[in-house]
């Protein structure tokens, strides 16, 4: 894993004092505009959603009416828990998968498994859009398309080989010792697995599942194809839709992306750090 | 994990070592077996297969009910077609904003490295675009970029309201609208590699290279920068990748693929083609070509990580 250590403190204090004044307020002056660029788009999402269309067009006045219409036009809540519900599925599957996996190409070498390994780990340049037509028609000739397992198949298809390769980092950076003193304590390769590998990973599941969980939830591609039930379309999905169906009424769009937007900014920042070092996993050492 | 201590070695006679050892080695590797197994038939039923699927479909003419086997020849069709090119093109022209979209956070990196007033905060707020959907950015950036929007009124306030227009009405101007669009949403991915790279830079250089008389400039450009190549490469490859696969719902939501054909990529492309025209093959095909750039650009990441191993 990488660290992302915030350097030590005596550190910054010594390199602070080398800045002259001026330029420590010029960085701070030029960090804050920036800022504001950044921030700019989340302002005018919370402004315009909180007017009604006729006040935007205005420019003047604010009402809840937008967050009305939202709810009208969008089966909220149930699309939320469709997210939810699609996301927790398809990391319990990658999770699984990969952990399982990683343990065994770090820990239990076979012999071919660096090739399973590199076969794996090298499906990951294989994009969505590639596989895209095939998917639809194997998992519609299944029956898959009118639920949710469709798109979790996917979804999980297409996480696996990247959390694989992060899993198995991660457990090659355990001591060997670990697994052969277990042994000697007579715990099978299962076993060890069971209770002390996967119990020591919770930092990359946490990588892991925090980098899926931002994609899945805010991915439009595979949800549009693969769930084809209204009523089982994630956030996401249904904003897309509600915005290609040419609903025109800005302020509403803005109340959705606002909302949808919500719960990936909350597990970012709360698990800042995972994503981070999940980000930045794929620099060799 | 209790056990560590005991020796792991007991002394029995060496043969009957050598055989423990030797079934240990069987039970082991059968584990293994077991335990990823799981994983890589996943990962063929789901990937591998799909793909030589692609390839299969790609050589057919197929509307979903009834297909023709074409062979290559579809190949030859569809590169002979302006349409695939002018596709290409658009994807080639946004290329072109992956300097600015490394260029930006790494300017970004290196002020919050220098730990301004409020980094910790800064810091979190620059990181923010990886968390947002491109639904969502492509949703506000369509009324940014609009007649009436954002960008206009700030064109206006620094005097150049002489170019008001609505950025997403012109092939040209919508294809610009997406890049910057682009770059902002790659600004968090960017510097939180670039950020990473410089907290793992050697001080010591730094130090010395102030003590010598060297401004920031010299100091960032001949010192930090190259200690960073490896972290500059993996960005680029990063941001190579996502301009090519990671804009569907972008260009979904902001411009449809218009005006005319004036937005579209070649993944947004495979999608038109199949879903939209109903030409499965093309899609197919389309989603082939779009696979092996990909596989051009992993090799050379590949070649990248290998010289590294060996300096």
């Amino acid at each position: 894993m990488t660290a992302v250590a915030a350097p030590a403190p005596t550190a910054a204090v010594a390199r602070r004092r080398f800045q002259p004044r001026p330029l420590r307020v010029g960085l701070f002056l030029v960090m804050a505009a920036g800022s504001a660029a950044m921030l700019y788009p989340f302002l005018f999402m919370i402004d315009t959603s909180f007017r009604s269309e006729a006040q935007y067009l205005d420019g003047s006045g604010h009402s809840l009416s937008s967050w009305g219409k939202l709810f009208a036009a969008l089966p909220i809540g149930q699309q939320l828990a469709n997210s939810t519900l699609v996301c927790a599925s398809a990391l319990a599957i990658i999770l699984a998968l990969s952990s399982t996996a990683g343990y065994a190409f770090a820990k239990l070498r076979y012999r071919g498994g660096i090739l399973v390994f590199l076969g794996i780990v090298s499906a990951m340049l294989i994009p969505m859009q590639s596989i895209i037509i095939p998917a639809y028609v194997n998992l519609s000739g299944l029956g898959l398309l009118d639920s949710y397992w469709g798109a979790v198949l996917i979804y999980a298809a297409l996480g696996t080989p990247f959390a694989t390769f992060l899993m198995t980092a991660f457990y090659r950076g355990l001591p060997d010792e670990l697994v052969e003193a277990a042994i000697v304590d007579g715990l099978g390769y299962a076993t060890i697995y069971r209770r002390i590998a996967l119990p020591l990973s919770t930092p990359a599941i946490a990588t892991v599942a925090v980098l899926q969980f931002i994609q899945i939830w805010d991915d439009l591609l595979v949800g549009l194809l693969f769930l084809q039930n209204p009523d089982e379309r994630t956030i996401t999905v249904g904003l897309g839709v509600l915005s290609a169906g040419r609903v025109t009424d800005i302020p509403v769009l803005m109340a959705g992306s606002l909302l949808s937007a919500i719960p990936a900014v909350i597990v970012y920042l709360a698990l800042q750090r995972y994503l981070v070092s999940g980000l930045t996993a794929g620099i060799g050492k | 994990m209790t056990a560590v201590s005991v020796s792991r070695r007991s002394t029995p006679q060496p043969g009957s070592t050598h055989q423990r050892r030797s079934t240990l080695q069987r039970c082991r590797g059968r584990a293994g077996i077991l335990l990823s197994a799981p994983a890589a038939v996943f990962v063929v039923l789901l990937l591998g297969i799909p793909i030589l699927q692609a390839v299969y479909f790609s050589m057919t003419q197929w509307d979903g009910i009834t297909s023709t086997w074409l062979g290559p020849s579809a190949y030859v069709a569809e590169f002979s077609d302006p349409t695939f090119w002018r596709v290409l093109l658009n994807n080639g022209a946004l290329l072109l904003s992956v300097p600015v979209a490394m260029a930006i956070p790494l300017g970004i990196a290196a002020i919050l490295h220098e730990h301004p007033f409020g980094w910790r905060f800064f810091r979190t707020i620059y990181f923010l675009p990886t968390a947002i959907s491109w639904v969502v950015i492509g949703m506000v950036a369509a009324r940014l970029f609009a007649q009436h929007g954002g960008v206009n009124d700030l064109l206006a306030a620094i005097g150049l309201g002489a170019i008001r227009t609505d950025f997403l009405a012109g092939e040209w101007t919508a294809l610009f609208a997406v890049a910057v669009t682009f770059v902002w949403s790659m600004i968090g991915t960017n510097t939180i590699i670039f950020l990473t790279g410089m907290s793992t830079l050697d001080v010591s250089l730094h130090e010395a290279a102030r003590m010598d008389g060297a401004g920031p400039w010299r100091i960032f450009v001949d010192i930090t920068v190259p200690q960073l190549a490896r972290f500059i490469q993996f960005s680029f490859i990063m941001t190579m990748i996502s301009a090519f696969t990671a804009l569907f719902s972008l260009i979904f939501v902001m411009t449809g693929g218009g005006p005319g054909y004036g937005t579209t990529t070649l993944e947004f492309f495979v999608y038109q083609s199949a879903f939209s025209q109903g030409e499965f093959g093309t899609g197919a095909l389309l989603g082939v070509v779009l696979f092996i750039i990909m596989g051009a650009i992993g090799l050379a990441q590949l070649r990248v990580l290998r010289s590294d191993d060996q300096s």
